[in-house]
């Protein structure tokens, strides 16, 4: 909302500085977003005057105050502030026979969507080009001029916040204005020349024959003013708001009228607002104001009384200000307030349809008293504060996976179903249905394309060496097609995780699945899950051959592997990175609460080391457990030292070398009983596995 | 030769190599050489028994005395030796201290979780719990039950995404108050954060998604004036000096009355600057005391309870106070703007 400071005038009397003005204002509700100069030569370069300099307050309106957006509204914010009072303009209109009821008839068909259709009625007017002072203040709103006619209406919806509309009464049929829903495939030409369609939602004007106007929207081209017209009708009508807003919305229509429109006008200043306007085009358009002006208003609205206790303001507000004072408050905004025993009585005017209770009164008062007054407290009473289990969670798995070198990332969660789609799990896809672009229509699935994603952009910044990790949700529709969320975590690593590494073997140093399971495996080791199993597994977004499912227990959490190589090829990756994904909740749920913690042991331990010889189809965790089964309780860990294939080992075998610690709580161990205990273990592994010894 | 004679010149020839050894090495087989047991000098003793009987005791001393020389020679130059070869070994083993250390890898914090994890330890300090909320919700959770009328313009400033007529993408974290009040009885306070969602195109201060804080209590006797205390608590603790609060009549269906609050600009200290626009103060969030229409529908009786509500956006934060200015790096997880937290 665009005010002039020298229009602004014309209705209140103040002094100050504009910018303790602006300040008053913003820290009343209406923040003044921009102090514009406009200057004569700039007025006369738009067609203005060029006699006044002016400055243009931009001001914020919020949506609940459709009465700010009028140089009177913005007049009553001012009043308390400066400690004026309005003066709300008083038209004086010569008028003439025939009476207005005379050449048209009102009828309001569907009073639901229009409370009130009021219409003036000027002939003999000449359509021509407004004066300076007019076209003055229309430059200043931020409009452009167009005609004498026009620039009225414009002029007084800005005035009064009314907007009006005029009619070339001789282009309407049947001395009649209906207002009516539309029919449905009814259209109207609107005046920027769009053939609109439409429905029984919509409310139209309509004569004897044809919609005439969408209301409160814009007019028809069938009845605009031009050049030679003479006679006009204006019409100043109060219409629902929702049903504007609905057929504003249906038709991808905003206009000056409808924005008022669908914040609210005041019921109260219809009329005012017809003869206001037949004044000014009687002043300069010529013609002649017919008597009376129509009002059809079949329920009028009277102003609402509503009642305040001066203690529920101080308790709400948390002040002590007396009943006095919070009356001169109300009084100051024309609300008419009254002490009636313990209580104040306030009569709310119409152009406040957003008060309706005591707490909206509350804020009145504290907006007159000034926000800024009000002291500063805590509530009383003490409150246990504390983290959700999730979130404590999320942060020992932040901590655990940023001190094995993950850094920490956060990605968009609307991305390109082709994520989906890479990952194997388009059909539970949560899909947008009023996607800001094609590229961003649906909700994440799983978070490891991402980190893919996270990847190929540092691959391109010349980041080589990436190791990240997210936690965050993903979300899934279910089989009935139901959306749901839930929190996941995965992490992805590529290149090596050295920052400088001069002097060390460079091949050892890259990452693969092994560095990416040991990130994983320190994850569990920091939440003391044990039992953790990975298994041997197949996902469309992992490599076909190197892909395992992560269990607990017999519970499935996640999935780890190298990136298939057609997700690399889609996604643009280079390299070979490695994912894993697990789920938040099976973490959690897994996670052991309390731990209870062992004596280190206080005998020590012997280490015996195997090299074995087994064929590549026996997984590593077979000869695990077989070494555990056989070594009974005194392996306590096992160790893979190497692995070697080729010269002297057989086509597809390998040789293992395993350190095998063995250790008792209750005693020191013998050589002896060591060896015995080993022997058994490799009798195991030999029937077990086939396992030669070297 | 007499016998002395011949021991005398042992002894010499003794400290001449001592003094000539270059390495503890030789100096063992110098000793082993003079005084092993079948050494050179120990060996002189054996001939004690030609000598004549008045000889022999002095002789003996001569002896002893030639095999503690040398002994104490060897002790001394055995010290000597030992720093020496030391030192040698320091020098063999000389490294570079400039050249660079290697490291690996160590992962940092996300800048934007980060600045959550602050805000969210300053909030449960002040007695909030944090509960975990939904980012899909109904319409009923996002708008109606937060008493936003039907069809009303505020809800242009909420642009959804929808993902069926009822289910959208929740535009601001107050959509966590209708479930929160369902579960629970006043008093309460309660706080969550996250993702919201705006159908708004992606520049440097906008974006489709953006992180939120909400934070409500209810209780007997909750007043403007706790509202302002507590957000003033929170920016001191945030910005971790003296600031002031600036509080102003701001519009949301779901407070009355409500409010917008601003604390003193941290980049000029409330001189105005350019990041302020010259106000002196920062716009951080709305606030306001809980709408009654809000509590009677959770079953609370506003006549008994009330309480506020405040939430605020985050990317805001840690762009004022690291100088970052475009939004979008925060998403785009480039290593070298991530690493520098």
């Amino acid at each position: 909302m665009k005010v002039s400071i020298d229009w602004l005038r014309q209705y209140i009397d103040f002094t100050c500085p504009l910018g303790e003005l602006a300040d008053g204002l913003t820290m009343a509700g209406l923040e003044v977003e921009e102090t514009i100069q406009i200057s004569k030569a700039e007025f006369a370069a738009q067609g203005g005057s060029g006699e006044i300099d002016d400055t243009v307050f931009d001001i914020k309106v919020t949506p609940n105050r459709g009465d700010w957006l009028s140089m009177i509204g913005v007049a009553r914010e001012v009043a308390p502030l400066v400690g004026e009072k309005v003066r709300l303009p008083e038209p004086k209109v010569i008028e003439s026979e025939p009476a207005s009821s005379e050449l048209i008839e009102i009828r309001i068909d569907a009073p639901e969507l229009c409370r009130r259709y009021v219409c003036a009625v000027i002939r003999n007017v000449t359509v021509k080009e407004s004066p300076g002072w007019l076209k003055d203040r229309i430059i200043a709103a931020g409009m452009r001029p167009i005609n004498n006619v026009v620039d009225i209406t414009n002029f007084v919806m800005m005035e009064l916040g009314q907007p009006l509309h005029a009619f070339d009464l001789s282009l309407l049929h049947g001395n009649q204005i209906i207002v009516r829903r539309a029919k449905d495939s009814e259209t109207i030409t609107s005046i920027d020349e769009s053939e609109r369609k439409l429905d029984s939602e919509m409310l139209v004007i309509a004569d004897h024959d044809r919609p005439v106007a969408i209301a409160g929207i814009m007019g028809g081209i069938d009845s605009e003013i031009g050049e030679q017209t003479k006679d006009i009708l204006i019409e100043s009508a109060n219409f629902n708001s929702v049903g504007i807003r609905r057929t504003a919305k249906r038709l991808n229509m905003s206009t000056d009228a409808s924005y008022r429109f669908e914040r609210g006008v005041d019921p109260g200043i219809t009329v005012l607002a017809a003869l206001r306007a037949a004044e000014l085009i009687a002043q300069l358009g010529g013609g002649e104001v017919c008597k009376g002006v129509v009002d059809v208003y079949p329920s009028p609205i009277e102003p609402l009384e509503v009642k305040i206790r001066p203690a529920r303001v101080n308790k709400i507000l948390g002040v002590s200000i007396d009943a006095g004072a919070m009356i001169a408050c109300l009084n100051s905004l024309d609300i008419e307030s009254a002490i009636d025993g313990e209580a104040i009585n306030c009569k709310v005017p119409t152009f406040r349809p957003d008060i309706t209770h005591e707490i909206d009164l509350i804020e009145e008062v504290g907006r007159v008293y000034g926000y800024d007054k009000l002291p500063m407290t805590l509530p009383q009473g003490a409150s246990q504060g504390k983290d959700s289990p999730e979130g404590k969670l999320r942060d020992k798995l932040r901590r655990i996976l940023m001190a094995s070198g993950g850094q920490e990332a956060l990605t968009h969660s609307i991305v390109d179903i082709g994520l989906a789609r890479v990952a194997g799990r388009e059909e539970q896809s949560v899909n947008l249905r009023n996607p800001l672009s094609e590229e961003l229509n649906s909700m994440r699935v799983m978070l490891a394309p991402n980190l893919l994603q996270v990847i190929e952009r540092n691959q391109a910044f010349g980041n080589q060496n990436v190791c990240v990790f997210e936690i965050g949700k993903v979300y899934f529709a279910d089989a009935s097609g139901k959306s749901s969320e839930k929190l996941a975590i995965a992490g992805a690593v590529v290149g090596n995780l050295w920052e400088r590494s001069w002097g060390l073997p460079a091949k050892a140093l890259d990452v693969d699945f092994y560095t990416c399971k040991g990130i994983l495996e320190s994850l569990f080791d920091g939440l003391c899950i044990q039992n953790v199993k990975f298994v041997e597994a197949t996902d469309p977004l992992l490599h076909p051959t190197r892909a395992a499912k992560v269990f607990v227990g017999d519970r499935e959490i996640g999935i780890l592997g190298e990136a298939a190589s057609t997700a690399l090829e889609t996604l643009g990756v280079r390299g070979r990175p490695c994912v894993f994904e697990l789920d938040f909740h099976a973490l959690m749920e897994t996670a052991p609460q309390v731990v209870t913690y062992q004596e280190p042991p206080r005998y020590p331990a012997m280490q015996r080391h195997i090299a074995a010889v087994v064929a590549d189809s026996i997984p590593y965790a077979k000869l695990v457990d077989l070494i555990r089964t056989a070594g009974g309780g005194m392996v306590e860990e096992i160790e893979l030292l190497d692995v070697y294939k080729g010269e002297h080992i057989g086509e597809g075998q390998s040789s293992l070398t395993l350190g095998v610690v063995f250790r008792s709580r209750e005693k020191t161990l013998t050589d002896e009983e060591v060896n015995s205990v080993l022997a058994l273990i490799k009798d195991a592994l030999s029937q077990g596995a086939n396992a030669i010894f070297r | 030769m007499s016998e002395n004679d011949i021991l005398q010149s042992l002894r010499n020839a003794a400290l001449a190599s001592i003094h000539e050894a270059k390495n503890s090495a030789q100096l063992d087989s110098i000793e082993t050489q003079y005084l092993g047991r079948k050494g050179e000098i120990t060996s002189q003793l054996r001939r004690i028994g030609s000598l004549p009987a008045e000889e022999r005791k002095d002789f003996g001393q001569a002896v002893n005395d030639a095999k503690e020389a040398v002994d104490a020679a060897i002790t001394a130059r055995r010290e000597a030796l030992v720093s020496v070869e030391a030192d040698a070994k320091f020098v063999d083993e000389a490294i570079d201290v400039t050249m660079p250390g290697r490291l690996w890898h160590t992962g940092r914090s996300h800048i934007l979780v980060d600045t959550l994890q602050r805000i969210k330890e300053i909030f449960i300090g002040m007695g909030y719990e944090f509960v975990e909320t939904p980012e899909i919700e109904d319409y009923k959770s996002n708008f109606e039950a937060l008493n936003y009328p039907e069809e009303h313009p505020a809800l242009d400033e909420q642009m959804s995404f929808y993902i069926t007529d009822d289910t959208l993408l929740r535009t601001h974290t107050t959509a966590f108050q209708h479930q929160v009040m369902s579960n629970r009885k006043p008093p309460m306070r309660v706080a969550t954060l996250g993702k919201c969602y705006r159908s708004d195109a992606v520049d440097a201060t906008h974006s489709h998604t953006f992180h939120q804080v909400d934070c409500f209590t209810i209780d007997r006797g909750i007043s403007m004036a706790d509202l302002k205390g507590t957000i003033h608590q929170f920016a001191v603790e945030m910005f971790g000096r003296e600031v002031n609060v600036r509080f102003r009549p701001d519009f949301f269906p779901f407070v009355e009355p409500g409010a917008e609050f601003s604390v003193t600009c941290i980049i000029c200290g409330g001189d105005g600057c350019n990041v302020c626009k010259g106000s002196g103060f920062l716009e951080l969030g709305g606030a306001g005391l809980i709408h009654p229409n809000i509590l009677t529908a959770h079953g609370f009786d506003p006549e008994e309870y009330s309480g506020f509500a405040f939430g605020f956006g985050i990317e805001r934060m840690p762009m004022l106070m690291y100088g970052i200015r475009d939004l979008r790096l925060f998403m785009e997880n480039d290593m070298r703007f991530l690493r520098q937290l």
